[in-house]
């Protein structure tokens, strides 16, 4: 019996096939350009950024309070570092459950309709430039305007509003994280009779936690750097902070004194703004690390 | 708080008897916006006995068992006429606790889906999400699962090791034995067997055949081999309609629909 072709040999261009193979290797070729087009300005701010401010870089830059005239010429940088506490830890306890919550009704609890609008605004809200989240805290939070609360300038008023920009964040990475979850673990647990927030709290969450904590990991690491908010919000302080509110409320902020830094009319402040901002990649790259340290060992002993 | 000595108890089965129905379907109709995906079945499940639905991939026989315990509520667009009466008390009466009908309603997927979690606690968190808090009663509880999903003597010196680490056939018996730790009087299976290899696969079919004492099973299959070993009435799905549903005798030598007869004999 003769053998019998399924449809009849078509005719391949063989011209074809040596291009796709230079259509692979431009790509190839553009995928690279682009990585070191964009790696080039972190090594080079690093570089650049360590060379400068190399000399100021020991532990009494970050174990001192800046002094001298003008102020910040002596001393070290303790009042941003401990600023950046301040701030990172209000925000987060605004943000992180917050962020945790809207993400999970998002993924969990939410109707389609409701949801698609929900997550517009969500969207809507990460855009939202920060001077402008700057003007919304300083009329919510610092002034008597809003909802009277003021606050002043302060690390409270400076910390809510960096805690808005970062819960949209968190929410849409923990949204995200949750729909990775194969849908049959949500099954399984509602199928024993678990409720939803049963469900969500001793199974989904676990499973989602490593996205939850890159979700944290990069709000944090956007508003570490953020200065624009708080420049209605916050401000600046060259001493530590009496209290969270009103007169002596405010605090250090190191994106802020790199800002201030930077605007001063001395070499030895530029200087400093540069070992600043060393000092800011570092704790950014620890932060990194921390995090991610945490997302382990929770996983490895706690689940 | 759940009955704690509430055990695994045979059920008296008495066969023939008009109460011994203990799922009876009356007309269902389900639709998936303007789909019409099952067109009103009426059927029942008797007390302690294996009852197989076949049907080819698609015919609305795992949206059938998933009304069951109503797992489609969270489906949006889904709409659904129609009386599931489980001991006689129909399940979307509104006064209906969800919760409550799916303790007393267990289900094995086609996936085995352990939680990621340790082995205990995957069988464990049936238990605790009913607010059992006395650990000695949920240890001995797990360990007599285990045992009775015949799982036990592999896993028991790693019992806090991750469930995932297990082999599929053995993820899909600690997911039986998660099921019947809150000691349900229903089992649903929605075809158990589909990504197993044949060993596990016969392990699970004779445990399937062992649990008849103490719950009734329902399995989705489009195995009609599986089914005919296990089952005591089977039924075949095509296109959402409920074609035949017979003693498993009848069913498998004597179809009455030529529908059927195609089905058991590879014709689809």
């Amino acid at each position: 019996m003769e053998h019998q072709q399924f449809e009849p040999v078509f005719p391949i261009d063989k011209g074809y096939l040596k291009r796709k193979k230079i259509y692979n290797n431009l790509a190839f070729l553009f995928a690279i350009a682009a990585f070191l087009i964009g790696a080039f300005p972190v090594f080079h701010i690093i570089y650049k950024a360590f060379a400068i401010g190399y000399k100021y870089l020991n532990f009494n830059f970050i174990s001192t309070l800046p002094t001298g005239f003008p102020i910040g010429a002596e001393g070290g940088i303790l009042n941003a570092i401990i600023g950046d506490v301040y701030l990172v830890v209000i925000a987060s306890v605004l943000a992180i459950p917050l962020g945790i919550g809207t993400g999970l009704y998002l993924s969990l609890f939410g109707k389609k309709r409701t949801n698609y609008f929900l997550r517009l605004l969500n969207e809507l809200m990460i855009g939202i430039p920060s001077i402008v989240w700057g003007i919304v805290g300083f009329y919510i939070f610092s002034t008597n305007a809003g909802f009277g609360f003021h606050f002043g300038f302060s690390a409270l008023a400076g910390g809510l509003t960096l805690g808005f920009i970062m819960t949209p964040i968190v929410a849409l990475l923990t949204e995200q994280a949750v729909n990775q979850i194969p849908a049959s673990y949500i099954e399984g647990a509602l199928a024993l009779g678990a409720t939803k927030f049963q469900a969500a709290k001793s199974v989904i969450l676990k499973a989602a936690l490593g996205g939850i904590f890159i979700g944290i990991l990069l709000g944090v690491m956007n508003i570490i750097g953020q200065t624009a908010p708080l420049l209605f919000t916050n401000y600046y302080n060259t001493g530590l902070p009496t209290g969270v509110t009103g007169p002596g409320g405010a605090v250090g902020d190191m994106a802020m004194l790199i800002f201030i830094y930077i605007h001063e009319p001395s070499r030895i402040l530029h200087y400093k703004a540069e070992a600043a901002s060393v000092v800011l990649l570092l704790f950014i790259f620890l932060l990194d690390l921390g995090l991610r340290l945490i997302n382990y060992l929770v996983k490895k002993f706690i689940l | 708080m759940p009955n704690e000595n509430n055990d695994l108890k045979p059920v008296k089965s008495d066969d023939g008897n008009i109460d011994n129905i203990i799922v009876n379907v009356k007309n269902l109709n389900f639709y998936y916006g303007n789909y019409h995906l099952l067109k009103s079945i009426n059927l029942y499940f008797k007390k302690n006995s294996v009852c197989t639905l076949l049907g080819p991939s698609g015919c609305g026989k795992s949206t059938f068992l998933r009304t069951l315990n109503r797992m489609n509520d969270y489906t949006e667009g889904a709409k659904l006429t129609g009386e599931v009466l489980i001991d006689g008390k129909n399940i979307y009466d509104k006064s209906v606790d969800v919760v409550e009908l799916r303790r007393n309603i267990g289900m094995v997927f086609q996936n085995p889906n352990p939680f990621p979690k340790s082995i205990f606690e995957n069988v464990a968190f049936g238990l605790k999400i009913h607010g059992i808090k006395n650990k000695d009663f949920i240890v001995e509880r797990v360990e007599k699962c285990l045992k009775y999903a015949g799982l036990y003597d592999e896993v028991k010196d790693k019992l806090n090791k991750s469930a995932l680490s297990l082999s599929g056939g053995q993820q899909q018996r600690l997911c039986i034995a998660r099921a019947i730790a809150t000691n349900p009087s229903i089992l649903l299976m929605d075809e158990p067997t589909a990504y197993l290899d044949p060993v596990s696969t016969s392990i699970i079919l004779d445990l399937i055949n062992s649990f008849k004492k103490y719950y009734t099973i329902i399995v989705v299959s489009h195995n009609v081999q599986q089914s005919g070993r296990i089952s005591d009435y089977s039924g075949f799905f095509l296109d959402g309609e409920l074609i035949e549903f017979d003693e498993s005798g009848n069913f498998f030598t004597r179809p009455k629909d030529k529908r059927t007869e195609n089905f058991i004999t590879s014709r689809y």
